[in-house]
């Protein structure tokens, strides 16, 4: 074992691939210098034919990617902030997510698209969002939120190697994140759900950032209630075995979710729980979300995204 | 450029009488209500499609305009227009499956499907030239759009990028003068859409778009250029639409119907005519061969009404499999 963060993980994730694999490239706005260090030292190894540094347009830059990918390559988008995916909404939404339906299955665009998501750093509207649900309205991409290193590296690999447009969105606040790491490669598939932590009391969902919220929330509350912690790991594929048989064992559930909690991820996996296990629960599942106005800014950055106290209110609100 | 063998220039001839009777199938089968989709007319169009593929290899890419949902262009690259009419009708033998109705798709002629939304098509155009650039085999994409398409932000960005990395694309603009139901003039502060091409640093030339043999070789010459690896170009082909822009809509603008003179007046110089008026004129053409080629393509048309019509629909048991690639 190794111990990396999780910007390394990143970055090692593809180094590996661009190594394995000729048609995989990185293309993005300034990914030669990343300003969020994923793609750091890249250049150096791959030149600047597989690390292109494209113009400041996002549209553009996804638009190549999906041309490349329908032509035969398997090109990385770094979109820089996941809120500038609405830039080139065109390009992702209708092209990338649409192309292999469209014409019959005859066509993909094997390709990902990467950005900083989430809050923590007071960066404000345009800059602090996780647009997770809008990518789930859109069938035909892909969704993957990690919340480790092991994760983040594990499942950018299985990214890559997928025949479908992905989006990948890492969390500013787990930049620094520290985690052991294996010396021989893996890939973590997407579509599987990984158990944080075991508990029989409460159920809590969450992905990215909001994980380590909900991990302090159930070390806070290990005396009085068992949290277990789910993270999926990917939104589409999504595993609902995972959290279903969790919820039959708990009967209790908290989903937690940095997206606007208006027709966001929470209501939809809210929905599907009540759906699929009503019977195994002694409570209404509760939500904890970023609240339905856009991400504030600098001091006010706290009042409109999830945390961590919140999280242990909704957790006990549900045992009392 | 050297002269055109006579093949050659029956090939051009043939290409627009092919594509004038398949618009002209379609037009027929919109009126009678058997297409289960929309129809954009390329009738005044032809020239660009026709002309502009007949100069490309199979592994060439394409990325066709809206007008005749493709055919035009997608002809001069060996696809089978009846393919294309089983689309139209959502059968299962068409281009795309019957699933979308229009969005069609030949890989081995280079068609690797087409956009809905106008002005996709250049930064896609840009991805593929960028595949082509990077496979390092002289493939080339050409990338067909309409005046309209030239207002999105997605042309401007695309030409910028490709003008930068000598991405081997030409962007081929058809200006008809109008986008949907509005004039050109009342949108575009310039007159030519090639002056575009000087902000990247590329050529830009105006062609006259009526004309099969001036766009050929507008497009060779782009062609050659990109294959070299000096990059893009812009070529501004001036046109006519002789139907609206949508069959079934009232051919107007500003609320009332477009001027019928007008029409005419470009009709007088439809690329159809003018083409076999030079062959007839060169003695490439007789009337007898003209006569066969018209009765050659109309049996055809026929005959992609009658496969299309005798196509099974798809399964839609299908739908959930094509959401994602396996």
């Amino acid at each position: 074992m190794k111990t990396l963060n999780y910007w390394q993980a990143i970055s090692e994730a593809f180094a590996e691939e661009m190594e394995r694999d000729e048609t995989v490239f990185i293309i993005g706005e300034n990914v030669q210098e990343s300003p969020f260090m994923i793609t750091k030292g890249l250049v150096e190894r791959f030149g600047p034919e597989r690390v292109m540094d494209a113009p400041l347009s996002e549209l553009a830059n996804a638009g190549a990617t999906v041309g490349a990918a329908c032509a035969g390559y398997r090109p990385i988008c770094d979109l820089t902030f996941a809120d500038f995916i609405y830039c080139a909404a065109d390009e992702v939404l209708l092209k990338a997510a649409q192309q292999y339906f469209a014409h019959n299955g005859q066509v993909n665009a094997p390709c990902v698209f990467v950005g900083v998501a989430g809050g923590g750093f007071g960066t404000g509207p345009e800059h602090s969002h996780v647009p997770s649900a809008m990518i789930l309205n859109n069938p035909g991409l892909k969704l993957v939120l990690p919340s480790t290193p092991y994760d983040a590296k594990g499942l950018m690999k299985a990214a890559i190697r997928d025949n479908n447009p992905v989006c990948y969105f890492f969390h500013k606040k787990l930049m620094g994140l520290t985690g052991e790491i294996p010396e021989e490669e893996y890939v973590i598939p997407l579509g599987q759900a990984d158990i944080k932590r075991k508990g029989s009391d409460v159920t809590v969902v969450a992905t990215l950032y909001m994980v380590h919220h909900a991990l302090t929330a159930a070390e806070k509350l290990k005396d009085e209630i068992s949290v277990e912690v789910i993270d999926p790991r990917s939104l589409e594929p999504l595993d609902m075995d995972t959290i279903l048989e969790s919820v039959k064992k708990t009967n209790r559930v908290v989903i937690v979710d940095e997206d606007t909690e208006r027709c966001g991820v929470a209501a939809e996996l809210g929905q599907q729980i009540m759906e699929q296990a009503f019977d195994y629960l002694d409570a209404p599942v509760r939500r904890v979300c970023s609240r339905n106005m856009p991400v504030a800014g600098a001091a006010m950055e706290k009042y409109t995204i999830p945390n961590a106290d919140q999280v242990i209110s909704a957790i006990r609100s549900m045992v009392e | 450029m050297p002269e055109l063998t006579k093949d050659q220039k029956l090939a051009l001839y043939r290409g627009l009488v092919r594509a004038r009777k398949y618009d002209e199938l379609n037009v027929r089968m919109a009126s009678e209500g058997k297409l289960l989709t929309f129809y954009h007319s390329a009738q005044g169009h032809e020239a660009i499609g026709v002309g502009a593929c007949s100069v490309l290899r199979k592994d060439d890419y394409v990325y066709m305009h809206i007008r005749g949902h493709g055919v035009p262009y997608a002809i001069g690259k060996g696809i089978d227009p009846k393919n294309c009419v089983a689309e139209h009708l959502g059968k299962a033998t068409g281009w795309g499956g019957g699933i979308t109705g229009v969005h069609m798709v030949d890989k081995e002629n280079g068609v690797l499907g087409v956009g809905g939304t106008i002005g996709s098509c250049f930064v896609l155009s840009a991805g593929y030239a960028l595949a082509a650039k990077k496979r390092g085999k002289g493939q080339v994409c050409v990338c067909f759009t309409g005046d309209g398409g030239m207002q999105r932000g997605q042309a401007h960005e695309a030409m910028n990028m490709a003008a930068s990395w000598k991405l081997p694309v030409v962007w081929v603009v058809e200006n008809n003068l109008m986008a949907w139901f509005t004039p050109f003039c009342d949108t575009s502060a310039v007159k030519d859409i090639a002056q575009v091409a000087k902000a990247y640093d590329m050529p830009g030339v105006i062609v006259d778009g009526m004309d099969v043999f001036a766009v050929r070789e507008a497009v060779e010459k782009a062609v050659k250029r990109a294959r070299k690896g000096e990059g893009p170009s812009l070529i501004e082909c001036k046109t006519y639409r002789f139907r609206s822009h949508s069959e079934g809509r009232p051919d107007a603008c500003h609320n009332k119907l477009r001027p019928q003179e007008e029409i005419e007046k470009w009709k007088e110089r439809d690329p159809v005519k003018l083409c076999r008026e030079r062959l007839l004129e060169e003695g490439v053409l007789t009337v007898e061969l003209m006569d066969g080629i018209e009765r050659e393509y109309a049996v055809e048309m026929e005959e992609a009404e009658k496969f299309a019509l005798e196509s099974p629909y798809p399964d839609p048991s299908r739908l959930p499999e094509i959401v994602y690639a396996p």
